[in-house]
């Protein structure tokens, strides 16, 4: 064993070992959260981490994605060569490629050539990119980024060099083989002495810089090269559409205040962020200028793990309420209108909603600390039941002038749940009346629940009232069951997703429909027909978060729209996943947006881009905000607001 | 054998529904008829099964709005008439003593009528001033003394305040552990008192803090308390009728508490006027101990956080609001709106979108995230009525609504509603209020 071996093989083991010993501590915190069963549906989990990971396919989406696409792999491949590097390292005579027969060494000798030169292009243009059309954000240009950058880079080079070094040297049968090292070769003198030397320090500056680069990766950014692949075989089976439930039994802590009290999945994610900032640009309360930003969110609770790694009790730095790095403000927590834009973006499918809610519940129940607004907002769920605090008797004013039967086990097919503002909102209330036309003249079996309907809970689940919510929902499905109802057609997305996805926590199936599905459906059925000739001139369509990002429901409501007008609708610039909340979601309907500018104003605008003479929507949140919105710019004399049902009923034949 | 007059069978009569009358109250008559005689339409009304009907009119009696009437035809009207003659002959026998209610009996022990003084840290809040004016109505039909309780710490000013708006005695409790309210130290001292002094009524003011203790001290005591009453009087037979709004408010509901004392009632702020303050009057003050340590006490008062906004006008605090939206187009405008203001007394305040467009602070906002107001007078002048606004002002007990658009959804709410341009119709108010006044003044002088 030569002096070089054993040099090597004490370096490697201290590297190795410190990066073991890195890896157990940071890896140590995230065992510290929650427990969260993520290791059921094996298959259809190796298959996702297939999928996203190794196809990187929400990183493409993007275009520069690319980029990152080819350095990915580039890697992996080099991964291959790496590994035979560092085990050459340890027996240089008795483990090389070299040894194989020319076809195998040859082959893989350009492989790894070309792969090298495509890992230093795509590099070169990250750092290019940094000073020409960087991300939006200052750390996107901070030491981490070009550090790594300048590893990298380094590690090609010392690998063109000491390959370029022995083919000079003539050691290197596979010179052609390798294009660039070849390049690189022939301006070097052949056959001179100090090509030896070369190659060794060459050889010594890749070992190091692979070393050192293994062993940065858990204090940077670049910890995501080792989670995000695990990260993906962790993502949630189902798209993320509620919260968990929380055990309301003494002892327990209920939110999270404490970064501990994150399922571990959550710390894991913290880890997993590449810092993209994919989840910041499509966030609408980013874009109106306000400080929530999801990357920085999930970027201060990693922060939070790490700085109050060593303090097992007391934590110095808090999860909530501390300026700077490693605590989330309290009115960012505020901010989130719950659209979902940021999880669909996310390459490594980080779960930023379910945090989000996981602290408004520890504020809410355990702080009792939130937005002055919202104390009105829980007193009249409470206690009527509905937002507005209206009597429950006024559920039924909208259908004074029509014939409206209840609900009766056995007699009626569907139940028609109206909602809130369905049933109490001035201008919602032709929604539902439209819909009760539709349901007549399709001749379909339909009920309400008249004055005994309740709220469904939605708000309040997702402001993190989550004992309340509670309440509501065992409510509801004890009168669901009472009242035998099996099928609900609802007016409203947030009532649809909560009765479809937020119920079922609670043991009940329940078949619901939102009422943009049961029309197509009906259209599809040939129960109803639409004239063609609606005129409102051009439509444009609005995706609903909770109909679409949420459930999926996307070419229902274009389609009968062009059932109805004859043309497919206007599409806005952001549309279907990539659809731009109207800023009501999430709880804030009912607050006020106290910075940056109105998120339905910028909505509106995007719309008022197309110049609409209509704009249709499917949902009384969206409805209202699109109305104000439009009366902010000045232009509801020129655009109308129109709700799916609302343009169905108009285009009913005459009989 | 002398002739008896032939006997005349009582007509029945028919108990029958006044058409329109019913109010659908929510089934009073079916859950007060014991022959299950009436069953409920769908529309909340009765149809009265006249075989089972044994015509005992207790229907006819529960009903709030007497819309159920016993009826006679002509033919059965004579009969009634005729045997109500044969009665009138006959000779009267004694009257029956009218058996009491043995619960009634023990009842008679509660004597008294209380308020109770709540207070900031020492500032006396006025409505318990205002329920010592309807209070004393109440002690003087009743016979029976007018009691302030006054809980607190250093609090004997309270006391004196309390006897110059009439109460003669004052129950107080000081002691350093009722300085700042806490449900458990005063709702346990209160139900001490009550239950060593025995008062027969028990008004609290309805506000967050009142409803918090009147809660507490009717559950501990087990007796019953009427929210939010807008009138108390006492009947023939000396119980106290406290009447408030029900089903909405489509419904006046008297309540007595027949059984259990003290009868307890909070009142809103501003409903009961103030009485007049005398100065010179004097009372006694009764100091008791209530044996409560702090240490018992689960609850601490770490810190409060206090209103900063305590120069700026309180739009909440206002009995009459004149209230600008959309409709006032920009901030001038609002001085046609304050004009009006200064004449009737009142103050200005606006909904979301002024505060949005930067007419008016956000102090003055009206509605679902501004605040909650229930003046007695609320003019709402270029406001659509939208729910989130709506949900601000629903309560106000007369709302005034002008606006250019007749679909506008706040005449659905409004008592008074004028479709108009609200340039022309304010300061037409506004001058008529004015010379009505000056007229006043003219007549006075």
């Amino acid at each position: 064993m030569t002096a070089t071996v054993i040099t090597f093989i004490i370096v490697l083991i201290l590297a190795l070992a410190f990066f073991a010993y890195s890896c157990y501590q940071r890896f140590g915190l995230v065992l510290k959260g929650k427990p969260d069963n993520r290791f059921n549906a094996i298959g259809k989990r190796l298959g996702n981490m297939l999928f996203y990971a190794f196809g990187q396919r929400r990183v493409v989406k993007k275009p520069f994605g690319i980029n990152h696409f080819v350095l990915f792999w580039a890697f992996m491949i080099l991964l291959i060569s790496n590994t035979e590097f560092l085990l050459n390292g340890l027996a240089p005579d008795t483990i090389s490629f070299s040894l194989l027969p020319d076809g195998a060494y040859f082959t893989l000798a350009l492989i790894f050539d070309i792969m090298s030169l495509l890992a230093l292009i795509a590099v070169v243009l990250a750092i290019i990119r940094r000073f020409t059309f960087p991300p939006p954000y200052t750390e996107a240009r901070s030491s981490d980024a070009f550090i790594i950058l300048g590893l990298v880079a380094g590690l090609m080079i010392a690998f063109f060099g000491m390959n370029a070094c022995e083919i000079a040297a003539g050691t290197d049968r596979a010179g052609v083989w390798m294009p660039v090292a070849n390049w690189v070769a022939s301006w070097l003198p052949s056959g001179a002495s100090g090509l030896d030397t070369g190659a060794q320090v060459c050889w010594w500056i890749h070992a190091v810089i692979l070393l050192a680069f293994l062993n940065y990766l858990p204090y940077s950014k670049h910890m995501h090269v080792l989670t995000s692949i695990p990260n993906c075989f962790f993502k949630a089976l189902e798209k993320v559409k509620t919260q968990s439930r929380e055990e309301f039994k003494k002892g327990n802590t209920f939110g999270v205040g404490e970064v501990e009290n994150f399922s571990w999945k959550g710390l894991f994610d913290s880890y997993s962020c590449t810092e993209c900032g994919r989840c910041s640009d499509a966030c609408p309360a980013t874009f109106t200028g306000k400080p929530l930003q999801p990357r920085l969110v999930i970027h201060d609770i990693k922060m939070n793990l790490l700085k109050n790694a060593d303090k097992d009790g007391h934590k110095e730095l808090p999860l909530i309420g501390v300026e700077g790095e490693g605590s989330v403000k309290e009115e960012v927590i505020w901010e989130c209108t719950t659209c979902g834009a940021c999880m669909e973006v996310c390459p490594v499918f980080i779960e930023h909603v379910p945090r989000i809610v996981d602290m408004r519940r520890y504020m809410v129940e355990t702080k009792a600390k939130f937005p002055e607004e919202l104390l009105l907002l829980f007193e009249n769920m409470e206690q009527r039941s509905n937002p507005w605090g209206i009597a429950p008797a006024e559920r039924t004013k909208w259908s004074a002038d029509i014939d409206v039967k209840p609900f009766e086990a056995g007699k009626t097919e569907y139940l028609f749940y109206v909602g809130c503002a369905g049933a109490l909102d001035a201008r919602n209330r032709h929604t539902t009346i439209s819909l009760a036309k539709i349901f007549d003249k399709a001749g379909i079996s339909w009920g309400t629940l008249g004055r005994d309907e309740m709220c469904c809970g939605d708000s309040l689940r997702r402001l993190g009232n989550e004992y309340v919510f509670e309440k509501m929902a065992q409510a509801n499905i004890k009168m669901f069951a009472e009242k035998g109802v099996k099928k609900i057609i609802t007016q409203c997305p947030h009532c649809f997703s909560t009765l479809k996805n937020d119920y079922r926590q609670y043991g009940v199936e329940l078949e619901v429909v939102h009422h943009t599905e049961f029309i197509y459906q009906l259209i599809q059925e040939g129960r109803l027909k639409l004239k063609s000739d609606t005129d409102l001139g051009k439509i444009i369509y609005h995706d609903s978060c909770y109909l679409g990002r949420y459930n999926g429901i996307y070419e229902a409501p274009r389609r009968i729209i062009a059932s109805a007008t004859g043309s497919a609708p206007l599409e806005m610039e952001r549309n279907r996943e990539n659809g731009f909340c109207c800023g009501a979601g999430g709880g804030r309907m009912w607050m006020e947006e106290k910075e940056g500018s109105l998120i339905n104003v910028a909505r509106v605008e995007e719309a008022l881009k197309k110049q609409p003479d209509t704009v249709c929507v499917a949902c009384p949140y969206c409805m209202t905000m699109f109305d104000d919105g439009l009366k902010d710019k000045e232009a509801s004399d020129k655009v109308r607001v129109l709700d799916l049902a609302e343009i169905v009923a108009n285009a009913l034949p005459d009989e | 054998m002398a002739k008896e007059p032939k006997k005349i069978k009582r007509p029945r009569g028919t108990v029958r529904l006044i058409p329109g009358k019913c109010i659908a109250c929510g089934a009073r008559c079916q859950a007060e008829c014991k022959f299950d005689a009436i069953t409920m339409n769908e529309n909340g009304e009765p149809i009265i099964d006249l075989e089972k009907c044994t015509r005992c009119q207790r229907c006819i009696k529960v009903c709030p709005v007497e819309a159920i009437e016993i009826y006679y035809t002509p033919e059965e009207q004579k009969i009634l008439d005729e045997l109500a003659k044969q009665k009138a002959a006959k000779p009267k026998p004694e009257p029956e003593e009218e058996k009491e209610d043995p619960r009634l009996a023990k009842l008679k022990e509660y004597k008294g009528v209380w308020v109770f003084t709540e207070h900031t840290e020492g500032k006396p809040a006025e409505v318990s001033w205002e329920l010592l004016g309807v209070g004393a109505d109440l002690a003087k039909a009743r016979n029976v003394e007018l009691c302030s309780v006054v809980i607190g710490e250093k609090v004997d000013h309270l006391c004196n305040e309390a006897f110059t708006y009439g109460a003669s005695k004052v129950y107080l409790v000081d002691d350093p552990v009722f300085h700042y309210y806490r449900t458990e130290s005063y709702y346990k001292a209160f139900c001490y008192l009550i239950e060593k002094y025995k008062p027969e009524i028990v008004l609290i003011g309805a506000t967050g803090l009142g409803r918090d203790l009147a809660g507490a001290v009717a559950t501990s005591l087990q007796t019953g308390l009427t929210a939010d009453c807008t009138g108390l009087s006492i009947d023939d037979k000396g119980f106290l009728l406290q009447t408030r709004p029900a089903f909405g408010g489509n419904i006046m509901a008297t309540i007595l508490t027949e059984f259990t004392r003290p009868q307890m009632s909070t009142v809103r702020p501003h409903v009961m006027p103030l009485p007049a303050k005398d100065a010179s009057r004097k009372g006694t003050i009764i100091r008791e101990k209530v044996p409560l340590k702090e240490e018992d006490i689960a609850a601490k008062v770490l810190e409060i956080i206090g209103d900063e906004k305590l120069d700026s006008v309180d739009v909440a605090a206002a009995d009459i609001i004149i209230s600008g939206g959309r409709g006032m187009c920009n901030t001038e405008n609002y001085k046609i709106l304050q004009e009006l203001a200064d004449e009737l007394g009142g103050v200005v305040a606006c909904s979301r979108a002024a505060v949005e467009a930067g007419w008016m602070p956000l102090e003055r906002q009206v509605g679902q995230t501004g605040k909650t107001v229930r003046p007695k007078i609320y003019f709402a002048v270029g406001i659509s009525g939208a729910i989130q606004h709506l949900v601000g002002m629903q309560d106000s007990d007369t709302i005034i609504a002008i606006n250019r658009d007749k679909q506008a959804p706040i005449f659905e709410v409004a008592t008074f509603g004028i479709v108009g341009d609200l340039f022309q119709v304010i300061p037409a108010i506004t001058a008529y209020v004015r010379e009505r006044r000056k007229q006043k003044a003219g007549k006075a002088g």
